[in-house]
């Protein structure tokens, strides 16, 4: 127990004493644990670009610090790790990139010490919508409730005869409230919600969940939740012999996943750029993850990537010496250019902290280019009170 | 006819995991909570040979169920054989334990991607037709497999020398041993039984539906099968099986998929407090005190 | 004898005997009240997660450390206790000295429930009858949760926002807890429960109702544990049913292992180690430059780490730390004599 106690001792002074001529930013993510493989590789992406923009001279000629600090999506440790990042590390911004039962003990945290908090991979909480929250900001892809109302849009646009919606979610909160929201918006445009099935997650089988699904006889069906749910509903629901078309929310994996399915009725629909649109700022992407040997498939990278550019900008405009106050009131009024990685720029105001205009595309497998191909272009939703 | 498929595959599911506690606890009264993470590890095995021995599937998996039955082996030569004769209480919580570690390994040797051992086989999971229903290949092979082990352990176990063994040594541990039955060789035996139908049970629900971490979750949710079955009786926990997965299909079907994760242990508890020693499993163990 | 003897009622009670034994403790109370003031606030959010963490110890320990039933329904049981909270408070903008023993009343009913078929059997019943408890509460929180719109959880005003108050209630909490229980120990109760532990059939013969005893070891613990999980809502200002995982309820199993059976000090030793175990897991990595290699997999080596600690626990030392600590003393106070 002392070796311990000295080896920490020595451990902890050491890192704060490096804090003084960079930007200092802290993160508590997933980065291992069962849902690491949801956000270990937006973490990871982001600190590679960091990194590599420091490898050009850093941010108005300052490195950035970034400092990771695994919770294992547990909320005890989000807490702790929050505390010695604000405490020990002092750091400017605040990141979370775990599950959302570590929300509450790092917004605590965050408000006790004044930080922005900023969350890069979890879904986005109500609090960053306008009117904001003064200290919470999210750059993630999904939006709850935003999701839905673009993607009942492309079904009613895309589908030829009268729409027999079905619904399906995993018996998690978040998945539910969704699709529920989704179920009540469906009649509001014309369609009919013939059946809603909600899966726990460990089911031995989605045979059953998906036999009821079939027996509504659908022809479309919106599924919003884990990959793990959505994937296996649909796999279970074709090899019932179910025809229709299936359109679900684009995790970081779902490129891979359109490529081993192989359905072209298997829409995904996401607000990242795919590696399909083969953008510049794609090769920018590959090379960092190459030089910083990241052990994750690029196609995950996306999110990260985003958080990274987002950071960028934010530092930026941050003027020496930086403190979280000059750091919050350049979140506060940010505009960054994503180059292409999604439909159009992400933008802060003082009163929306999630983004002013949200773009939607969506995507499925071409089976006769063999590769995947864009089901609609850019169409963005204005995110309002 | 869809809902009767469906019943009877997810009844091969919890049937084929249950056998594995049903084994282990007839011989040794241990309750093996590591049999979830057993399961994984068959699982991870198959994906394991299924890499290395790519373009002979059968070949794979023929050594990824060797190996999970010399795992069971090595499991109970290293840690449970220290465990026999210890409270029963130390003996499950050595296997609490052990599926900690077995998990931390797992991660650490895979990471925690999802996997897809079929697709390394290079087999794809068709759907057939029986009759008006639809049956996905894997499920098909899930059910017949359960049928070829529980015939395979009935047989063993009433006719072969070493099954008699067994049922004498779960039946009065002391007397089998004076008249000469190695406990150890028998519990390491049960033991490797059941890991390699766990591993076998691991392995088909990974080529269903990928290999992830939920894979533990199920091994907990087939206990309420056993339990309803009799913890000793492998004829109870077909039987249980059967009434478990029924529950919750027809369950999902005419009232609420919600119900479905519940259910299971809600028959459990009403069995408990109707016939706590399960439809087929024996008395004696469980009277009162 | 060593030459203390007792001489009345009083003495006999007492938990404390010798001057020496309450010098000693007098000056542990007050270096414990010190640490807030001397410790930064890393040590002290550890501080108040051992405090924390070893009221719901101790809880199991005197189910299953003396009463000796296997219970797999800890985190049930928690989040019993945090989903009440957070129910009456948002429901009925219920006061803490309302919650905290309606908690405690939940806790119990559930007990009531769920050791009522378990309880009349030998064998692991109690195991399996807690298990479908854990499952069942979960998917009713979970339930609340989607029903009532708080899918990322419930959040709960605390009375107490700073740290250090923190660390005194819940210190206050836990001495309490632990006093309680040493005390339900010496009573008839806990010496039933010990009588059953060692042999059911001898217990029954005495003329001890063994099913009256397990049922009140199971209902005394489950209430007991959830008050912690109410403790756990305030503290935390948050519940939400991911934080109620299945691997709480092992870490909660392993803090009385390695602490040692049938030991409210080993509880307590127990919970100390299991929180501070993954932190001194990362520092040892940091500390040998093998940190930035290994970050990806510092999950799985914590994992298989704490999973090989209960087995060296179970199989070499199933005394746990308090057997190491009774020999550590034991060699002291021999001293120079050699400990056989």
């Amino acid at each position: 127990m002392k070796k311990l106690v000295s080896i920490l001792a020595l451990a902890l002074p050491l890192a704060a004493a490096q804090a003084q001529d960079a930007y200092v930013i802290g993160v508590s993510g997933a980065m291992t644990g069962p849902v690491a493989s949801n956000y270990a590789p937006v973490v990871e992406a982001m600190k590679a670009y960091l990194e590599h923009l420091n490898g050009r001279g850093g941010i108005n000629g300052r490195p950035v610090r970034v400092i990771v600090l695994d919770d294992q999506a547990q909320p005890s440790r989000a807490a702790t790790n929050a505390k010695q990042l604000l405490a020990q590390d002092k750091v400017l911004i605040l990141l979370n990139a775990s599950l959302s039962s570590t929300y509450a003990p790092m917004v605590a945290e965050s408000k006790r010490a004044n930080v922005p908090l900023y969350f890069a991979g979890a879904v986005c909480p109500k609090e960053t919508y306008p009117p904001a929250d003064p200290l919470q900001f999210c750059s993630t892809a999904f939006g709850a409730n935003l999701d839905s109302q673009a993607a009942l849009a492309f079904i009613r646009k895309n589908s030829k005869a009268d729409v027999k919606l079905g619904l399906a979610a995993m018996a998690i909160p978040i998945a539910r409230a969704e699709i529920d929201y989704a179920e009540g918006l469906s009649k509001t445009m014309g369609m009919t919600p013939v059946e809603k099935q909600i899966s726990p997650p460990p089911a031995p089988d989605y045979t059953p969940f998906a036999t009821k699904l079939n027996d509504a006889k659908p022809n479309w069906v919106w599924s919003w939740s884990p990959w793990v749910a959505q994937v296996r509903t649909f796999e279970a629901m074709r090899r019932l012999g179910w025809q229709g078309s299936y359109l679900t929310w684009a995790h970081l994996n779902a490129e891979e996943e359109l490529a081993r399915i192989k359905d072209p009725s298997f829409y995904v629909i996401g607000t990242n750029a795919m590696l399909e649109d083969n953008l510049p700022v794609h090769a920018q992407v590959r090379a960092v993850a190459a030089k910083a040997n990241l052990p994750h498939p690029v196609s995950y990278l996306t999110e990260g990537f985003v958080a990274g550019m987002v950071l960028e900008q934010v530092l930026k405009n941050t003027p020496w010496p930086p403190t979280p106050q000059k750091a919050l009131a350049a979140m506060n009024q940010v505009k960054v250019d994503l180059k292409g990685l999604r439909g159009g720029p992400l933008e802060w105001t003082k009163d929306n902290h999630f983004r002013t205009r949200q773009y939607y595309r969506v995507w499925h497998w071409d089976p006769k280019a063999s590769r995947v191909a864009r089901a609609q272009d850019w169409q963005a939703i204005d995110v309002k009170r | 006819m869809q809902l009767a498929t469906n019943i009877l595959v997810l009844a091969s599911i919890y049937a084929l995991i249950c056998c594995g506690y049903v084994l282990i606890y007839r011989v040794s009264r241990v309750l093996s909570l590591a049999h979830g993470e057993l399961m994984m590890l068959g699982a991870y095995g198959l994906y394991a040979t299924a890499s290395l021995f790519s373009g002979h599937p059968l070949v794979a998996i023929g050594t990824s169920l060797a190996l999970a039955a010399a795992v069971g082996v090595a499991v109970y030569l290293a840690l449970m054989w220290r465990m026999t004769g210890e409270s029963v209480l130390a003996a499950v919580l050595a296997t609490i334990a052990l599926g900690i570690l077995l998990r931390g390994a797992m991660i650490l040797v895979f990471g925690t991607q999802t996997q897809h051992p079929l697709r390394e086989l290079g087999w794809q999971n068709a759907s057939l037709a029986i009759g008006a229903a639809r049956i996905s290949a894997v499920g098909l092979v899930l059910v017949l497999s359960t049928a070829l082990v529980y015939g395979g352990l009935f047989a063993f176990l009433r006719l072969s020398r070493w099954g008699i063994r067994m049922r004498a040594a779960g039946q009065h541990p002391l007397l089998a041993a004076q008249r000469g039955i190695g406990l150890h060789g028998i519990y390491a035996l049960a033991w490797g039984l059941a890991t390699l139908t766990g591993g076998l049970a691991g392995m088909l629900i990974a080529s269903d539906a990928g290999l992830e971490s939920t894979l533990v979750v199920i091994g907990l949710k087939a206990f309420p099968a056993a339990l309803v079955g009799g913890l000793d009786s492998l004829v109870g926990a077909l039987l249980g099986s059967l009434i478990i997965a029924s529950a919750e299909v027809l369950l999902i079907h005419y009232v609420d998929p919600l119900l479905s994760e519940v259910v299971p242990f809600v028959v459990l508890l009403v069995m408990l407090i109707v016939r706590p020693w399960g439809l087929l499993g024996s008395r004696e163990e469980l009277d009162r005190v | 004898m060593s030459g203390y003897y007792r001489t009345n009622y009083l003495e006999d009670v007492a938990l404390l005997d010798t001057r020496a034994q309450k010098a000693w403790f007098a000056l542990f109370i007050v270096l414990l009240l010190a640490v807030p003031f001397a410790v930064g606030p890393l040590w002290l959010d550890l501080a108040n997660q051992i405090l924390l963490g070893s009221i719901g110890a101790v809880a199991l320990m005197l189910l299953t450390g003396f009463a000796g039933q296997i219970s797999l329904g800890h985190a049930g049981l928690l989040a019993a206790g945090a989903f009440t909270t957070g129910i009456l408070f948002k429901e009925l903008a219920a006061p803490f000295w309302v919650t905290l023993p309606a908690s405690a009343a939940v806790g119990a009913a559930l007990g009531l429930v769920f050791g009522l078929p378990s309880l009349r059997l030998r064998g692991l019943y109690l195991a399996v009858s807690t298990l479908a408890l854990h499952f069942i509460v979960i998917h009713a929180g979970a339930e609340y949760e989607t029903k009532r719109g708080y899918s990322t959880g419930i959040l709960v005003d605390s009375p107490l926002t700073d740290a250090r108050h923190w660390y005194f209630a819940l210190l206050a909490a836990s001495t309490l807890t632990i006093l309680f229980s040493l005390n339900l120990l010496r009573s008839r109760t806990g010496r039933a429960w010990r009588a059953i532990h060692g042999r059911e059939a001898v217990a029954e013969a005495l003329g001890i109702s063994v099913q009256r005893a397990k049922l009140s070891a199971f209902v005394i613990s489950s209430a007991l544990t959830a008050v912690a999980g109410c403790l756990f809502a305030y503290f935390r200002g948050f519940v939400s049913v991911e934080a109620f995982s299945l691997y709480l309820t092992i870490q909660y199993v392993a803090m009385i292992i390695v602490g040692g059976m049938g030991s409210i000090l080993g509880a307590v030793l127990g919970t100390i180690f299991v929180v501070l175990f993954p932190h001194a897991i990362d520092a040892l990595m940091a500390a040998s430059g093998l940190g930035e290699r290994l970050s990806s997999v510092v999950f799985a080596v914590n994992y298989a780490a704490f999973g090989l600690v209960m087995i060296f626990f179970l199989v070499l030392e199933p005394q746990g730390l308090v057997g190491i600590w009774r020999r550590v003393r034991d060699w002291f106070l021999l001293w120079p004599f050699k400990q056989r």
